[in-house]
C-alpha cells in the first residue's frame, strides 16, 4: 500500500511518465471524472456556496494554508501553502517541473459541468502558492490558466 | 524516518491511486506501471533503501509500522534478523476504496510488490508478497547473506 500521506508523490512519478510519454490530458480528464464522485452534486445543487463547503473540507483535511473567499458572484480561493507541491517539493524523487498543472486540469472541467467557469492563477510552479477564482459560466469569461505573481493577480479581479 | 506525516489524513487518496493504476496500467501496460510503482519505491523512498544497503532496516521497519498504524489497519509486524514478515489483516487501502463504493484496481496490490521492491533494489534484501485474500496479504523483506 502506498500511503494515503504519500499519494502525491506518486502522483508525481505518474506525471514525469506521462510528460515524457503523453496522455497527461487525458489524465486530468480521467482524475476529474473521478472526482465528479466527491463533489459534482454538490457544484451543482449548492452552487458557489456546494464549492466552498468543499474545498473548506479539503482545506483541513489536506492540512492546507488556504483562504476562502465567498460572494454572491464568485468565489476566491487563495492557496497560501499547498500541501501537495510541497510534499512534490519535499521528495528525494524531486518534482515534476508540470506538477502543478493538474489541479486546473481536473477542476475547470468538472466546474464548467456544473455550469462555472474559472482563472486560474498557478503563480509559480516551484511555490506552493495559487489562486483561483471561480464564477457562474458567462460567455464572456472563459475559463483560463495563467502564472503571474500573486501581488498583481491579487488587484485585478476581485 | 525521512517522511512521517502526522496530521490530518486524507484517505480519499486511495480513490485517487486507485484511478492512476487503472489509467496507467490499460494505456500504458503492467510493465509502465511496475516501472512507475518500482522507482516511486527506489527513489521516493531513497533513505529507506540506502539505510537497508547496508544492513539497517529501521527505517522500513518505522515506516510499515507507522503508516499501517496511522491508517488504522489490522497488521502483524514480526522482525528477525533477517526476514520481517508484514501480515496485512485488513488492507487501508481496499477498505477505503470500498467506503468510496469503488472497485479495487486488478493492480492495486502491486502497488505494495512494486514499491517494497523499488525499496530492496540493489541491498541484500528481497521481498515478496503473497496475497491470502482480498484486503489480506502477506509482504516479506529477506535479507541474503554471501555465502
Amino acid at each position: 500500500m502506498i500511503p494515503s500521506d504519500h499519494f502525491v508523490r506518486f502522483y508525481n512519478e505518474v506525471f514525469k511518465f506521462l510528460d515524457e510519454h503523453g496522455g497527461m490530458e487525458e489524465f486530468y480528464r480521467e482524475i476529474s471524472r473521478h472526482q465528479e464522485l466527491h463533489c459534482l452534486e454538490l457544484f451543482k445543487a449548492k452552487g458557489l456556496r456546494g464549492m466552498y463547503e468543499y474545498w473548506d473540507h479539503i482545506r483541513i483535511e489536506e492540512n492546507c494554508d488556504m483562504s476562502l473567499q465567498l460572494l454572491p458572484d464568485r468565489l476566491t480561493l487563495t492557496m497560501h501553502r499547498c500541501p501537495s507541491l510541497s510534499k512534490a517539493v519535499d521528495n528525494d524523487a524531486g518534482p515534476c517541473a508540470k506538477y502543478c498543472d493538474h489541479c486546473p486540469g481536473w477542476v475547470i472541467p468538472l466546474l464548467e459541468k456544473a455550469g462555472y467557469t474559472c482563472e486560474y492563477n498557478l503563480v509559480d510552479r516551484m511555490k506552493p502558492q495559487c489562486r483561483m477564482i471561480i464564477f457562474p459560466a458567462s460567455a464572456n469569461r472563459p475559463s483560463r490558466v495563467f502564472a503571474e505573481p500573486l501581488e498583481i493577480s491579487g488587484k485585478a479581479p476581485v | 524516518m525521512r517522511y512521517r506525516e502526522d496530521n490530518e489524513l486524507h484517505l480519499d487518496f486511495h480513490g485517487t491511486t486507485n484511478t492512476t493504476l487503472n489509467y496507467v496500467g490499460e494505456r500504458f501496460g503492467v510493465d509502465a506501471l511496475k516501472s512507475i510503482l518500482r522507482k516511486t519505491g527506489r527513489d521516493v523512498y531513497r533513505s529507506i533503501r540506502e539505510k537497508l544497503a547496508v544492513g539497517d532496516a529501521s527505517e522500513l521497519l518505522e515506516h510499515l509500522n507507522w503508516f499501517y498504524y496511522r491508517e488504522k489497519g489490522r497488521y502483524a509486524l514480526t522482525v528477525s534478523e533477517d526476514r520481517i514478515v508484514m501480515e496485512v489483516f485488513e488492507c487501508p487501502a481496499i477498505r477505503q476504496l470500498k467506503k468510496l463504493g469503488l472497485k479495487p484496481s486488478e493492480w492495486v496490490c502491486l502497488q505494495t510488490g512494486e514499491v517494497n521492491a523499488g525499496m530492496c533494489e540493489n541491498t541484500p534484501w528481497r521481498t515478496e508478497l503473497e496475497l491470502v485474500g482480498e484486503g489480506h496479504c502477506i509482504q516479506r523483506f529477506i535479507r541474503e547473506r554471501q555465502p
